[in-house]
């Protein structure tokens, strides 16, 4: 009890004392606490709890039976006459959308009749829907659906759906209860399905609950040996898995990058503690010589950093849950169009997450005051007693420090030269760990160097202020370098991130001009996102390349297909028209008409980059793939630059595809019009053809400036993450300055003494400010530079498989760098204030 | 004319909700080249009356007048610029910037004032303070004697015509402190200041030329040498 007395009078009085300053603190260890939360609570709901929409109704069964481009319907029949007693579930699945509220709502095709026999009392599944009498009237319907209790649906309503590329009206026969991990979707009889979605004789899935014994693999095993090559057959989910493992590298380099701001908070924690101690080492040495022990120093400055930790959690915590809520819409939007089709599941703010925040909170707290705690611990009564705090804050060992930053720059490059551990880049992320370091620790040197060189430099445009301001950084050397390192280390991450990002965005203009030939590109009106391509259908195709200012089509088509456990996209093109205008390179550096010539009608295959690096395969390789009912080979005979899909795409000829995947509806249209036709007849002659069909068609420009206006979304979380970073470090200089106008009263009532007016005191606080500014800026621009090298060359690298062109985005950092300045500057308002109305009387007689 | 002139002061202060009384209806005039010594207990108003005379407070009531000018009219700025060429104020603890070098330090007033030519006056000032040859070296690395040598010669950068000083030999032994006071005599006859010296000491008080013993705020006793 004594103890916590104590600690109340020698700690916490004192930070009540300075309430600004205190609470300036415990809002940035707030907003980093919230920030990592928010990224946790919203990754895990857009992708650590990633289920996907196609699981919506899919019941409890063992295995699931998939092949790329669809199972021959004769499959189910083999299946359910098998002497086992087997529940076999084929299932269509694909998307509808409503057109008045373009709700895009997953469509499954279901067995009714059958399945509503065989379990007529699973409360959770389908079949409920299948019981009701009325309903079973329907079956057979062509225009008969159910649909979701939350769609706010009635029986006997009409409801228009655009499937593909094609709108139509539906009867709603029932409602089934979407919970338990079913969400909203559109439920149809398979024939129905079929009809609707044009796949005659296939289904997408068959799901099947086997009996206990003989065991799960055993039965994977005996099912497999029945179906053709090309069929493959796993334990049910097996999907979803491959599309959380895929989510993975994204889900994990956000929460990396959310943690910016707690290491920017980590700086200030230090920086609080070391002020703390520096103010109070009289004080220590006088508790000392009163019998305290050095534990119980560490215990109390370390029991300052736990509280302020501890405070910055909690209310980081209801922060964070609100951020999260914008950050989840970021991150869906993202693993929508770049990974696969999914709903995010709800935000769940649960004791784990709590006791997270409040590990983090604490944790870094007292792990970032230890150094400054321990130092207070050492402190010996005499000396501190005797000799004040000037020589205190005058021990940083710059030359020291700058030896120790070379060797870990050093060991950064090393560790940059090292490959992906597990697919993760984290010798990457050692890197940059020890580019940050490196960079603290030679700050103290470059703060020095250039304090006196520009209070040389801005003397005479500036006036006395700057040279006051310039030495009173300079002396509090340590503390300025620690505010420095802060603000660095957050406008470094900007600053890396906005270099990576430009120069990511760059390359993709750069890509796109070589990538998109085509004068006119058009797809189905329905739902398109990575890993589902709706299809247009084929007369249409057939009438468009009729028109007469078309000179060629390319029919493109796209699936989404499993290779080694993870999904890829296999796609097909029409080689002899993309070879006569395809201009992007290819790895081998070949003529593109001369590797597209060998792709023509052969089993060969060109792949993108991200394909080789997550599968590690080479131009030359061969690898097969499941393709229907067969599982041929193909050699890679090339790897082409590819941005559009994270996931890797593998290429092959139109004939190729229709070989094994015998549907001939393309997924997308590539428009060459005659060099004499106008573009704007040809696309009016286009929609006059496509009456009665939905599909959308872009111009080329129209078609790289959405491809950029999502490239841009999904990076929208990047500069949010980045934005909330600099602020903490804005945070931590506004109360580094109060903290530094208190302690310097004395000094500042000498000036107004010596004749400085209030607007001079002003000036000088504030130019401390700028001058923070501008050694920040510098240090972090140099730092981020090293960082972007890191992540475009290394993490980017390692993580997705892209190569990025380096590019300066001086626009973006300039902005940005301006924005932080003024921002920095700003915050040296308010400790200007406090500054201007001190009594000089009472500031110069306290001492 | 009298360079600071008091006439009738009074200086109350509220602490805790209590009114103090500093100064109690007091008058003092002191003319350039006169050297006052104040003398009196801790808490007698030696401290008030140099703020007062320095310009850097304003009185409850009476008049306080540096130069003729009367201090209660100013605002703010007008009263720092006063400070800025009238006033050199001179503390116990030397008050000198650490940061600063020895040249840099005396030249801060006049540079705070936008004044021109501010490093020939400051050596100029050091010459007078017998400091020639240390201009470069910050305060840490000098004597307590040689700092507060170097804060009179800061005190005098402008054509300063008061020179207020509070217990200038308080931290320093009794050679160091005798030195300091004989220099603070001659530059008030060569420069002409009219100098005022709050101290404890006997000994410093009988180098002055007048001897003002104040008591709760009153002058009990003047004794002009």
């Amino acid at each position: 009890m004594s103890r916590l007395l104590l600690f109340y009078r020698l700690i916490v009085r004192p930070l009540l004392q300075e309430p600004v300053r205190a609470a300036l603190t415990v809002f940035a260890v707030a907003l980093g606490v919230a920030v990592v939360l928010a990224i946790d609570l919203a990754g895990t709901a857009a992708t650590g709890s990633f289920r996907s929409s196609m699981e919506t109704l899919a019941g409890d069964n063992d295995l699931e039976i998939t092949a790329s481009g669809g199972i021959p319907e004769v499959i189910v029949g083999t299946l359910a006459a098998l002497p086992y007693v087997l529940r076999v579930s084929p299932r269509i699945e694909d998307y509808a959308v409503v057109p008045e509220t373009k709700q895009s709502l997953p469509l499954i095709g279901l067995d009714l009749v059958a399945q509503g026999s065989a379990d007529a009392n699973s409360a959770s599944s389908a079949t409920n829907i299948a019981q009701f009498e009325e309903a079973l009237k329907h079956l057979g319907d062509n225009d008969s659906i159910w649909v979701g209790a939350s769609l706010g649906r009635k029986p006997g309503e009409h409801l228009q759906l655009l499937i593909n590329d094609r709108v139509a009206e539906y009867a709603v026969r029932g409602i089934y209860p979407d919970s338990n991990g079913n969400e909203a979707a559109i439920v149809m009889d398979l024939a129905a399905a079929q009809r609707a979605l044009n796949r005659f004789g296939r289904v997408d899935r068959i799901l099947v609950k086997v009996p206990q014994t003989p065991g799960l693999e055993e039965w994977q095993q005996r099912l497999r040996a029945l179906l053709p090559p090309g069929v493959e057959v796993h334990p049910q989910g097996t999907g979803t898995n491959e599309n959380r493992r895929m989510l993975a590298a994204f889900h994990w380099n956000l929460r990396l990058l959310s943690c910016i701001a707690l290491v920017v908070g980590a700086f200030l924690i230090y920086n609080t503690i070391s002020v703390s101690v520096v103010r109070r080492r009289a004080e220590i040495g006088v508790v000392r010589a009163l019998g305290a022990s050095r534990a119980a120093v560490l215990a109390a400055f370390i029991g300052e950093a736990a509280f302020f930790g501890l405070t910055g959690a909690v209310i980081g915590l209801p922060l964070g849950r609100v951020m999260a809520i914008g950050a989840v819409k970021l991150m869906a939007a993202t693993v929508e169009s770049l990974y696969v089709s999914s709903r995010p599941g709800p935000l769940e703010l649960d004791f784990a997450s709590m006791l997270f925040s409040l590990v983090i909170g604490v944790g870094v707290s007292v792990a970032s005051a230890y150094s400054p705690a321990r130092e207070a611990s050492l402190v010996s009564p005499v000396e501190a007693m005797a000799r004040g705090r000037r020589e205190y804050t005058a021990r940083v060992e710059k030359t020291r420090d700058l030896w120790l930053a070379l060797a870990l720059g050093i060991a950064a490059a090393v560790a940059s030269r090292a490959p992906a551990i597990a697919g993760k880049p984290l010798f990457g992320y050692l890197a940059a760990l020890l580019l940050v370091i490196a960079c603290a620790l030679a700050i103290p040197a470059f703060v020095d160097a250039l304090a006196s060189f520009l209070s040389d430099a801005l003397r005479r445009i500036l006036g006395i202020e700057v040279l006051l301001a310039s030495r009173s950084l300079a002396a509090s050397l340590r503390r300025t370098s620690v505010l420095v390192g802060a603000l660095s280390t957050a406008i470094a991450m900007m600053t890396a991130v906005g270099i990576m990002v430009g120069s990511f965005r760059e390359t993709v203009v750069l890509w796109m001009g070589g990538q998109l030939p085509a004068d006119l590109y058009i797809r189905p009106a329905g739902r398109e996102a990575a890993g589902h391509h709706p299809t247009l259908s084929l007369d249409l195709a057939e009438k468009i390349a009729a028109l007469p200012g078309v000179a060629a089509i390319d029919r493109l088509r796209a699936y989404e297909i499993s290779y080694d456990g993870l999904p890829v996209e296999l796609a097909s093109v029409d080689v002899h028209i993309l070879g006569s205008h395809h201009k992007s390179g290819f790895f081998s550096g070949r003529p593109a008409g001369e590797v597209l010539a060998e792709l023509h009608d052969a089993n060969t295959v060109i792949v993108s980059e991200p394909f080789t690096y997550k599968h590690r395969v080479h131009a030359g390789d061969s690898i097969t793939l499941s393709l229907g009912e067969s599982r041929p080979t193909f050699r890679i005979l090339d790897v082409y630059y590819d941005y559009g899909s994270e996931r890797g795409t593998i290429l092959v000829d139109r004939n190729t595809m229709l070989r094994y995947l015998p549907d001939p509806a393309p997924s997308n249209l590539a428009v060459y019009v005659l060099p004499n036709a106008s573009l704007q007849s040809v696309r009016a002659e286009i929609e006059q053809a496509a009456v009665g069909h939905r599909i959308l068609v872009f111009s080329n420009r129209d078609l790289r400036s959405e491809a950029i206006r999502i490239f841009d979304r999904t990076f929208a979380i990047t500069y949010a993450l980045e934005a909330v970073a600099v602020l903490v470090a804005v945070m931590g200089i506004a109360g580094a300055l109060l903290a530094l106008v208190i302690d310097r009263r004395r000094e500042l009532g000498l000036l107004r003494f010596l004749g400085a007016s209030t607007s001079q005191v002003r000036k000088l606080i504030l130019l401390e400010a700028g001058l923070l500014g501008l050694l920040a800026n510098i240090a972090g621009l140099a730092l981020g530079f090293a960082l972007s090298l890191i992540l475009i060359y290394v993490i980017n690298k390692q993580s997705f498989g892209w190569t990025i062109r380096f590019h300066w985005p001086v626009a973006v950092l300039l902005a940005g760098l301006t924005i932080v300045y003024a921002a920095t500057v700003m915050a040296g308002l308010y400790p200007a204030r406090v500054a201007v109305q001190l009594n000089p009387l009472e500031v110069i007689h306290e001492e | 004319m009298a360079t600071v002139s008091l006439q009738n002061v009074v200086k109350d202060y509220l602490t805790d909700g209590q009114r103090v009384r500093a100064l109690d209806g007091l008058s003092l005039e002191v003319s350039r080249g006169e050297f006052v010594a104040l003398v009196g207990r801790s808490g007698c108003g030696k401290s008030t009356l140099l703020n007062l005379a320095g310009a850097m407070d304003f009185p409850t009531s009476g008049q306080v007048l540096l130069d003729g000018v009367l201090t209660s009219t100013l605002n703010d700025a007008a009263l720092t610029q006063l400070r800025r060429e009238k006033v050199g104020i001179i503390f116990q603890s030397f008050q000198l910037l650490h940061t600063l070098t020895v040249l840099e330090n005396i030249e801060l007033p006049l540079l705070l004032a936008g004044k021109a030519n501010a490093r020939t006056t400051a050596r100029e000032r050091l010459a007078w303070v017998e400091l020639e040859g240390l201009g470069e070296r910050y305060p840490h690395q000098l004597s307590g004697g040689q700092m507060q040598r170097v804060a009179i010669a800061r005190a005098l950068v402008h054509s300063t015509s008061v020179l207020l000083a509070d217990e200038p030999t308080g931290n320093l032994d009794t050679v160091t402190g005798n030195a300091i006071l004989e220099l603070l005599r001659r530059l008030t006859r060569e420069q002409k200041t009219a100098t005022l010296m709050a101290t404890h000491s006997p000994e410093a008080a009988a180098l002055a030329d007048t001897v003002v013993r104040l008591r709760d705020g009153k002058i009990e006793e003047s004794t002009r040498r």
